[in-house]
Formats: C-alpha cells, sequence, structure tokens
C-alpha cells in the first residue's frame, strides 16, 4: 500500500501506477482466474472453489483473484478465466471438484460468454447472453471485475476519480447541478430527486451536518444493497464522500443491515484503505477538505430502514420513527441537518460526475433517468441481481432477462415493492418498470425487488404473509399500525381458515383506511397495502375461502376447528 | 422453559436444558475484554456504539445477559434498562442462552413463495419450537429470519451452524437438524467477524 497522497498531483501519479499494473495484468500471457466470492456463492462453496483454484494453479505464474459475482446467482460459483492469448472467459456452475477439469479446458460447455465485445470459437461474447443482455451497468459496471477488497484495482477501473474532479475541478454548485440535470431519483423506494435533497442540504446554515446512507435493506424482498457493497463498495464510499464536500458534511455514515457480514466486512475495508491512502479524513489529497467517516450496522429491525428511525437507532437508541417536520434534511442526526440517501443512489453519483447529469438524464425514461437495481425471487430459472435501464417492461424482465418460469411452475402474478404495494398480473407485464407508471396500476417500484409466485401460493395466505410481517415489524409507536395490522392478521386468518363473512372483506377496508390515513411514519401508511392488493387481483381467491370454503391452490388448512380455535384467541 | 438470570452482577444462571452449564454463563471479563475495543472520544460517540457493542456481544456468547447489559450500560455512562429496552427491541438480540445449534430459518419472500411457511410449522410441529425457541433438550434454537439471507436461487433455504442447507423440503430440513445435532459442532462453529469499532477498519 502506498503511502498517504497529499496532493491531486500524488492521486493522478498514483492513478496511473495501479492502471499500469492493471493493464498488465490482462495483457500479459499469464493465466488469470477469477473467482466470484459473494454472499450467495459463499453457501454454494465459493471459498471452496477459490482454494481450489490455488491448489491447482501452486508453483505456476497463474495469478488466481478472488472478485464478487456478477448477479448471475443461478450460475454461482461463477469463475472467470483468462487464458494467454484468449479474452476473459466467465464460466458458470462450477463446484470445488470441478476446478481441475475447468482449468484443462474440459468444462467449455459451462461457459456462460466471453467478456468482451468478441466471440471466442463458439463462446459469444456476455454481452449477448438474455441475462447480461438487457443490461446498462453504472452501479455494477466493475462488479465482478475488480477484487471488491484491492482498492488499487478500483483506482485503476477509475475509482476516486470523481472525487477528485469534485475537490479540485468543480464548485460544489457545479456538481449538485451535475445530480439535478441527471434527474437522479432516490432508489431507496421514494424517488425523490437527489439533487434537490442536496441543495437544501448545502444550503442548511446549522452546523455540523452529515451525511446519511441508507444501507439497511431490511425488506424481505431486495438484496441489492449488500450486493453493491460486496461488489465495489468503493463506488458507494465515493459517492459518500462526494455528497458530504459538495453538502458541507464532515462526517458521513453508512448504517448497514447488520445481518451481512460480508457486507459489512468489504466496506470496512474499503474504509480502511480509503483512509490510509488519504482519500478519507483530513485534508483530503491536501484540499482542505475533511470527511470522517463511521460505519454502523443494524439490529434486524425493519423500521429502521425509515429515515428518522434510522437516525435513532445510530443515535444508540430503539429505531422509531417521529412526526415530520421538521424533514432530516433540516433537524436529522443529532438535531442537526443531515443529507440521507439510500446506498444506490449514490453508488450513481461518481459516474454522473465523470460523465455528467446530461448523459445519465439521457438513460431511461424521461421522469426515471438512469438505471435500476433489480432483484428477483421465486421459481424463476435465472434469479439473480440485474442493472437496467428504466422503463423496461416487466415482461421482458420475467421472460428473457430472468429467464422465463421454472418447468412444473405456472406463472401467477409478481409481488411488486416489497410489503409495501399489491401484486401485478400476467395482464400487467407490459407496463414499463419505472417510478410512475407501476404506482399508476397498484404496483410499487419500491426499492426494484420484486417476487414472482406461481399456482401454489395462495393470495390469501400470501396476504398474510405480508401482514404477518408487518404486525411483527411494526415499531408500536402508533396505534394505528400496533393494533391495526394485527387485527388485519386476525381476520386474514379467519378467512384463511373458512370462518369468514362477506362482512369481512369490507371490515379489511375499512380498518386498512384507518392505518393508512393515521399512522405516523411511511412504513405504517403503506402496510396495508398488500392486502389491499391481493383483494382487489385475486378477488376470486377471498370469495372462494368464504363462500365455498375452497383454498385452490391447497395451501389454507380450511375448516380445522382446532385452528379456528387458535386464531380467535 | 426459558432459565433463570441471576441478578446484575452475577454470571451464573440457573435451569441449563441439560447441557454444559458453562455454555449459559457469560463471562463478564470477557465482556469487558469486547468492550475495550469500543472506546469513545464524546458523548455522541459512545451512544453510537452502544449497538454494534451489543451485537458484538450477542454473537460472542450467543445471548446478551443481564449482568452483561449492565457492564454494557456502566462502559457507556447510560442506564441498564435503556440497554434492555434496546436487547428487546432489536430482532438480532437474544436475553436467553442460544441452544447448541443455531438455525437462521430464512422466511423471506422468496423463501415463502418456495413454501418455507411448511418449514416453520414444521419446526414447531416436530421440534416443538417456534421463533426465537429453544427445545426442550436445548440442542437446537431457531431464529426465523424476517428479512433476507439474499441466496434466494436455493429458496427455501436455512444457516445451520455454519452450514446452508438450500432447496429444502420438510424431510431434509429434518435431516439436517438431524445430521448437526448428530455431529460434534455448534454454532461456535459459524464465521463471525467482528464488529470492532465504528471508525471504519
Amino acid at each position: 500500500m502506498a503511502a498517504r497522497l497529499d496532493s491531486h498531483a500524488a492521486f493522478t501519479r498514483f492513478q496511473s501506477e495501479v492502471t499500469q499494473r492493471w493493464d498488465d495484468l490482462w495483457a500479459d500471457d499469464r493465466l488469470v482466474v477469477s473467482v466470484g466470492v459473494d454472499s450467495a456463492s459463499v453457501p454454494k462453496g465459493a471459498l471452496a472453489v477459490l482454494a481450489a483454484c490455488r491448489e491447482a494453479t501452486r508453483g505456476s505464474d497463474a495469478v488466481v483473484r478472488q472478485v464478487s459475482g456478477t448477479g448471475a446467482m443461478w450460475a454461482d460459483t461463477a469463475v472467470e478465466i483468462k487464458r494467454p492469448g484468449q479474452p476473459p472467459i466467465l464460466y458458470g456452475s462450477i463446484a470445488p471438484d470441478d476446478v481441475p477439469a475447468l482449468l484443462a479446458g474440459d468444462l467449455q460447455a459451462r461457459a456462460i460468454g466471453v467478456r468482451g465485445p468478441e466471440a471466442f470459437g463458439d463462446i459469444r461474447p456476455l454481452d449477448e447472453h438474455p441475462f447480461f443482455k438487457h443490461q446498462l451497468r453504472i452501479v455494477m459496471a466493475d462488479t465482478g471485475i475488480i477484487d471488491p477488497e484491492s482498492i488499487e484495482d478500483a483506482i485503476a477501473r477509475g475509482a476516486y476519480s470523481s472525487l477528485a474532479k469534485v475537490l479540485f475541478e468543480m464548485s460544489p454548485e457545479e456538481a449538485i447541478a451535475e445530480v439535478t440535470a441527471a434527474g437522479l431519483r432516490g432508489r431507496g423506494g421514494a424517488g425523490f430527486p437527489a439533487g434537490i435533497k442536496w441543495e437544501s442540504g448545502r444550503k442548511a446554515r446549522v452546523h455540523p451536518k452529515y451525511v446519511v446512507v441508507n444501507s439497511h435493506e431490511g425488506e424481505p424482498n431486495v438484496y441489492k444493497d449488500r450486493r453493491i457493497h460486496e461488489g465495489d463498495p468503493h463506488k458507494i464510499l465515493e459517492g459518500m464522500l462526494i455528497s458530504s464536500v459538495v453538502c458541507g458534511a464532515e462526517r458521513a455514515y453508512n448504517y448497514i443491515g447488520g445481518e451481512y457480514p460480508l457486507a459489512i466486512q468489504r466496506f470496512r475495508k474499503a474504509v480502511a484503505d480509503a483512509e490510509r491512502l488519504g482519500l478519507i479524513g483530513d485534508n483530503i489529497l491536501g484540499s482542505g477538505k475533511n470527511v470522517e467517516v463511521r460505519v454502523l450496522t443494524g439490529g434486524g429491525a425493519y423500521i429502521c430502514g425509515e429515515g428518522s428511525a434510522l437516525m435513532y437507532s445510530i443515535m444508540g437508541l430503539r429505531g422509531q420513527p417521529r412526526t415530520k417536520p421538521p424533514r432530516s434534511v433540516e433537524e436529522g442526526l443529532w438535531k442537526r441537518p443531515t443529507i440521507l440517501n439510500n446506498t444506490e443512489t449514490l453508488a450513481n453519483v461518481p459516474a454522473i460526475i465523470d460523465r455528467g447529469g446530461e448523459w445519465f438524464s439521457q438513460i431511461g425514461t424521461s421522469k426515471s433517468a438512469g438505471t435500476k437495481m433489480m432483484t428477483v425471487q421465486g421459481p424463476l430459472k435465472q434469479v439473480g441481481l440485474v442493472e437496467v435501464r428504466m422503463g423496461i417492461t416487466l415482461r421482458t424482465l420475467v421472460e428473457e432477462v430472468w429467464g422465463g418460469m421454472r418447468d412444473g411452475h405456472e406463472f401467477r402474478g409478481i409481488q411488486t415493492g416489497g410489503v409495501s404495494a399489491g401484486p401485478l398480473t400476467e395482464q400487467q407485464l407490459g407496463y414499463p418498470v419505472d417510478f410512475d407508471s407501476m404506482t399508476e396500476i397498484g404496483g410499487m417500484l419500491g426499492s426494484g425487488g420484486f417476487v414472482v409466485f406461481d399456482q401454489h401460493v395462495c393470495p390469501v395466505d400470501f396476504a398474510r404473509y405480508l401482514m404477518a410481517f408487518n404486525r411483527v415489524e411494526s415499531c408500536s409507536k402508533c396505534v394505528p399500525c400496533r393494533l391495526g395490522n394485527p387485527a388485519l392478521v386476525e381476520v386474514i386468518d379467519r378467512i384463511r381458515l373458512g370462518g369468514g363473512s362477506r362482512e369481512d372483506l369490507s371490515l379489511m377496508e375499512r380498518t386498512s383506511k384507518h392505518i393508512i390515513e393515521l399512522s405516523l411514519c411511511g412504513l405504517g401508511q403503506v402496510a396495508p397495502m398488500p392486502l389491499l392488493g391481493m383483494m382487489k387481483m385475486y378477488p376470486e381467491s377471498f370469495t372462494d375461502h368464504i363462500e365455498r370454503h375452497v383454498c385452490e391452490a391447497g395451501v389454507c388448512q380450511i375448516g380445522s376447528p382446532a385452528l379456528l380455535a387458535a386464531a380467535a384467541d | 422453559m426459558a432459565p433463570a438470570i441471576a441478578g446484575p452482577g452475577g454470571t451464573e444462571v440457573e435451569g441449563a436444558y441439560g447441557i454444559d452449564r458453562a455454555d449459559y454463563t457469560v463471562d463478564l471479563d470477557e465482556v469487558r475484554q469486547i468492550l475495550s475495543h469500543f472506546t469513545y472520544r464524546d458523548f455522541q460517540e459512545a451512544q453510537e456504539l452502544i449497538l454494534s457493542s451489543l451485537q458484538e456481544i450477542n454473537e460472542h456468547f450467543g445471548w446478551v445477559s443481564l449482568p452483561a447489559a449492565d457492564v454494557v450500560a456502566e462502559h457507556f455512562g447510560t442506564s441498564a434498562s435503556r440497554i434492555y429496552g434496546l436487547l428487546t427491541f432489536y430482532a438480532d438480540f437474544r436475553t436467553e442462552p442460544r441452544g447448541k445449534h443455531f438455525m437462521l430459518l430464512c422466511h423471506g419472500m422468496a423463501c415463502y413463495v418456495m413454501g418455507s411457511q411448511q418449514l416453520v410449522q414444521n419446526l414447531e410441529d416436530v421440534w416443538g419450537i417456534t421463533d426465537g425457541g429453544t427445545t426442550a433438550d436445548g440442542e437446537l434454537t431457531v431464529q426465523v429470519v424476517n428479512g433476507c439471507l439474499g441466496v434466494c436461487d436455493r429458496a427455501p433455504i436455512c444457516k445451520l451452524d455454519a452450514d446452508f442447507h438450500g432447496d429444502l423440503t420438510v424431510e431434509s430440513l429434518n435431516d439436517a437438524i438431524r445430521g448437526a445435532i448428530a455431529s460434534r459442532g455448534s454454532w461456535r462453529d459459524a464465521h463471525h467477524t467482528p464488529t470492532g469499532s465504528n471508525h471504519g477498519g
């Protein structure tokens, strides 16, 4: 590791050194083996694959590297191999025992594609594979390519050059203008324009100010933010630093869900390395600007994804939201102006500063610019994380990118917006995915987590599951949410077990209305949405349970007297 | 049955489930040792480190005892009731010991749509435990994960001690549990990255 970089020139020098080393790595006539290690591949033996690759190449001049997966979880563990005179080729579904055959070149059938523009023999470029074809990677541009624990790799691929630009070549106003021109909207779900938030943060006269990154990601339907941490933590860190510098904050916090040890470990490593290089701390690169970075971890409470709850959690209190105003940009952490952004939002910033707001605004749709990271769950062939342009249709995502339904599974619906919105059906798959279109039809982009479900899932039971989540995760501060959600679960249980009546349907609607209108925070205000959505999309399922005492999916134990009695308790 | 917890200052816990008593005591010197890594320069920083330190203690011992909570309160200059309030609010903290084996059963949406409800039900029917509970013989504690373990292509999935088990059915889940109980391992085998202080690395 180089010494602390104390000027712009020192940074540029270091940058050209590591870039040279990076180029040499790929230009050399050496075997380069890159194993995708992340929290999705480790459970499938990625660390053993990495060890097997090291073992198999011991004594040779081969380079065995750790990278993170490309998001193609269906192909874990993926290994990229660059042989002398060949382009890098990505292979999928590699087990530790496969390594000798893989290195011997006997597993060509497992090749997913070539990383590069041209085919190699009959192996097509990765960009032509259905999973990658529709992707445009800005946040994930270097994910699966760099070693996430190597700041040199990241800098060789351009990391921190946007920070240097903001420090030395742009005024804060110019930087904010780029973010505003980009039309970057908050990726956590609300879609609030980041430029406006930064502008308010910059104008706040109270000091000190703070920047907070919301990496809590407590939803049961999404796993994107932890993968940015695992794949390229420097994008987030650089975004945090840029945001801090332009808003005039001298301390930035990243609040990461405590359940994601690898994400935390890699982000901490990134912070430590950046500190050592002088990219964090006092007098960054000799610019006179100071930013301290702190990493905090959550304790498994969904509500801490809500802005004010998150800040209470950082302050060592129970994460319970407060009434607004004041908004956090006026009075947030430690009662100071706080600029709160989602992880993915900030991870987009380095590219916007580098290539300009105008460039970014041309991607996606006119009101939802850029790309969006999206995850899918359910019985699909190619489950994984992708980054696609806003405005792609759900059908393209489901049928092409994610490979369509697995055999024996029939598409029934797609739950959108996690526990905060309703499902969409087959007829609605043609709608574009962006902030506004989805809301119009009763869905929600939210944080980009989609859940496809099949004929084995009963909408009534699914509604129960979603409402039970909201019941458990209610922070209990306000009455409508604390009592309303359990009441809804109780009524759904009655229906689910065959004891419901038609009046229960209107009872659920009335109760939902109270929760929506009277709850204190944004999460409470949308808690009944999944139930209302299920009722709207699958009314026949509800009436089947009520009137015919039938659960088509065969999930609900209708008419069991013991269960009914237990539910009534 | 929850074991009785001794009063402040004590480390003894009674009512062990039939396995080594030593597993149920929280050595307060070890707690102090962990806390020594959580140094703070001012009031704000002290507050910010409380949750991280509790996470560290919870991971190390599998739970946070009341006497341990007292020590934490003392270290950060706050009250034990505040600490206990945090322990009971955040889902990750346990105020009772873990059994010998510890399972995180994912009940995120991927797992739900692939049938994890049956697995939750099976734990109750076959093993007599619900979320947070420990079997009567002290062998297994389960925590049902409301979030997402992030291995959604192998849903439904669980993490049992150090190992993940994917594409679970009721049968394979029960086999995995029996296998873990028959093995010599415990939840302590699981990989754990210490949290450390909040300044970067």
